[in-house]
């Protein structure tokens, strides 16, 4: 199993980020940031449909709510009803999922790649050498350049700013994603969950070779990227964390905001077979 | 409840979870052991190989170990120590400002120590990872970072002087010759240091990260680096006599034999180098690095190849003459006893050969990998495995006389 994941995703994965820091002037620096570049172009179909469907599930948040207000002691009607919900409204609620475990692998290749390619003792070059493939380009490459900017790319930063870069990155993304909560007890549940990874990012940070959290920074900006223009807008970014109840605003009961969406659905249905 | 609103409810956690999984999974995801690549740390074992002196054994550990053994009274079961056994930890001092995480490892009992040792008169000379070279007493040792005169007057010292002054990690070994020692650091400078006081005579920066060890011969000090030039220096003071540029870097240390420089390169090859003139005599092609340094003996090269293979090859042409296949990388540089070849291979197994031919006499397996090169003592051959042991094995019978565990307190 072990050897079939070094073959197949590993090993292109890592013998590429080497090429390709030979080719950009013997800097991997350089490399990171452009494979983490290519791989996230490459996934863009999957990242799109995986943010479009967070984004779908989100704006269901509003009548979700009302269902559990109306139906929180039935826990049975209550799941009947969230699942007509996600129906009526045409979405899959493992479609944010699915993608990202496709993704996984993927990230997880580059990550090891990256770990790998710096080799930062002797036991690591050595284990580098039974991974790597016979192109010159790859044998003159390594063992790689680890200096890029004033980081020593196999060395944590010493000097802090990667670790911030990461947080803010990461929060920045998990913020424009995060729809605010009404109730008090899940407000202060998201917040926690917006602030908590982070954090524990950014305290990695200070541990693991710098040159992953060029990777972390990098691949974060790309995601605020695909973000941004995937949903039109900085998204909750610029919303308080905590949304006022409102009162005044009258909401449609949960089964009669089903009908309208029912409604709706058969009628593009109906356009649709015409 | 409703199996569909399980998975939803499952994927919900799962997304804010996967990203800690993915960082678990990709971090700690470690080479097993069998394979002798992988984390730094606890795990990367047995890389200083033996050397001997007046019929003593020295060797490092990557705890910040140096010991001394006596073949005798291992052979005879005596307990440890005995009369001229020791064993000496040095301990690592944290470098100030240094900034540590939740990841980080709780603070290293010892140094790493990656190189063979060196010993000359009442010396044994190691070099550590954390950029310290250091001179101890054969007998007794008792380095004092604080100064303490008692090692002044053993004739111990280390370099550089004061406890927070490093030179860069130090992987290769310490090379004494006449009366200095020579080594070189993962900054790409190598030292020239009085063998008696350790006082530094000169230094030479290559450029170039130095995990090798340097090889000196008639006045004449070789040293290659990642960058992959190797220098001819001269020994008196450090002058460059000559430079070899290969197109990729050195991976073992060099070996002067006659008019030769042998060493392999990252490019596969296997180079022969005029040690006079710096130019290329041949070059010999593996199907991967040659880490482990060759072996010259008459007119044969014995290589050992990460691409599993030894190879024997005419020092005069390169010409192969015979290879043997092993089952695993060869890390370990082989060496002689008579006319039989000992070879280890990265997962244990000890393959004991002719010499001339290649054929297979026996082998004798130890279960665990093996980085450190080979030491051989009389009919014996000494290896520092990973699972910290010495082994110690009579080539004329393939047995394993005797084995010591270095994890000891």
């Amino acid at each position: 199993m072990a050897e079939l994941w070094n073959s197949i995703i590993l090993e292109p994965v890592l013998n590429s980020l080497i090429a390709l820091s030979e080719i950009l002037f013997s800097n991997v620096g350089l490399a990171i940031i452009v494979l983490t570049v290519i791989v996230r172009l490459v996934l863009f179909p999957l990242t799109l449909r995986q943010t479009q469907s967070t984004k779908a599930m989100q704006s269901l948040q509003p009548k979700l709510q009302e269902l559990q207000k109306k139906y929180g002691k039935n826990q049975r009607k209550l799941q009947q009803e969230t699942m007509m919900l996600y129906k009526e409204a045409g979405i899959n609620p493992l479609g944010c999922l699915w993608p990202m475990l496709i993704q996984l692998p993927i990230w997880i290749a580059l990550y090891q790649s990256i770990m790998r390619a710096l080799a930062a003792t002797p036991e690591n070059l050595l284990d580098l050498s039974q991974h790597l493939y016979s192109w010159s380009v790859v044998s003159q490459a390594v063992p790689l350049n680890e200096h890029f900017l004033w980081f020593q790319l196999s060395q944590p930063d010493r000097y802090l700013l990667l670790a911030i870069l990461v947080g803010g990155t990461m929060w920045v993304q998990q913020k424009m994603v995060t729809a605010p909560a009404t109730d008090p007890r899940q407000q202060s549940m998201t917040s926690m969950t917006t602030l908590m990874m982070p954090l524990m990012f950014g305290m990695f940070t200070l541990s693991f070779p710098s040159g992953l959290a060029l990777y972390w920074v990098v691949s974060n900006i790309i995601g605020i990227g695909i973000q941004y223009f995937a949903t039109g807008g900085w998204g909750y970014l610029t919303t308080p964390s905590a949304l006022k109840p409102e009162p005044a605003r009258k909401i449609p009961p949960a089964e009669q905001q089903s009908k309208v969406i029912k409604k709706a659905y058969e009628k593009k249905k109906g356009a649709f077979r015409r | 409840m409703n199996l569909n609103f399980v998975i939803i409810k499952l994927s919900k956690v799962l997304i804010l979870l996967l990203p800690l999984a993915v960082l678990g999974i990709a971090a700690f995801s470690c080479v097993p052991a069998s394979s002798g690549g992988g984390c730094a740390g606890p795990g990367a074992q047995g890389w200083s190989g033996l050397t001997g002196y007046n019929g003593i054994l020295y060797f490092g550990s990557m705890d910040g170990k140096v010991l001394a053994l006596d073949p005798s009274a291992r052979s005879r079961g005596l307990s440890f120590p005995s009369e001229m056994e020791w064993s000496y930890t040095i301990k690592a001092p944290v470098p100030p400002g240094s900034i540590c995480g939740p990841a980080c490892a709780p603070a290293a009992p010892g140094v790493k120590i990656y190189g063979t040792l060196a010993a000359a008169e009442e010396l044994v000379y190691v070099g550590t990872y954390n950029g310290k070279v250091m001179a101890m007493n054969r007998s007794a040792p008792g380095y004092d970072e604080e100064g303490n005169p008692s090692w002044i007057e053993k004739g111990e010292w280390f370099y550089p002087r004061g406890e927070t002054k490093f030179i860069g990690a130090i992987v290769g070994s310490p090379v004494v010759a006449g009366d200095a020692v020579y080594v070189g650091d993962s900054e790409g400078t190598i030292y020239a240091l009085d063998a008696v006081s350790g006082n530094k005579r000169w230094e030479f920066e290559t450029g170039g990260r130095i995990w090798t060890s340097p090889a000196v011969s008639d006045g004449v000090v070789y040293v290659g680096n990642y960058d992959g030039s190797l220098y001819a220096l001269s020994s008196r003071d450090g002058s460059q006599l000559w430079k070899f540029e290969s197109p990729a870097a050195i991976a073992s240390s060099p070996v002067v034999s006659g008019d030769n420089v042998f060493l392999g390169t990252f490019d596969r090859y296997l180079y022969a180098i005029g040690s006079a003139d710096g130019e290329e005599r041949w070059r010999f092609e593996g199907e991967n690095w040659f880490w482990a340094s060759p072996l010259v003996k008459d007119s044969v090269v014995y290589a050992g190849c990460l691409d599993h293979k030894i190879y024997a090859l005419e020092v005069r042409t390169g010409k192969e003459l015979w290879q043997f296949v092993t089952d695993s990388p060869i890390v370990s540089t082989p060496v002689l006893v008579d006319n039989l070849l000992v070879v280890v291979s990265q997962s244990g197994e000890t393959y004991i050969l002719e010499a001339d031919s290649g054929a297979l006499e026996r082998t004798v397996s130890i279960g665990y990998s093996v980085m450190a090169p080979l030491y051989a003592g009389g009919n014996m051959v000494y290896i520092h495995a990973r699972d910290r042991y010495v082994y110690a094995i009579d080539v004329q019978n393939g047995e394993i006389a005797w084995r010591f565990s270095s994890d000891i307190e």
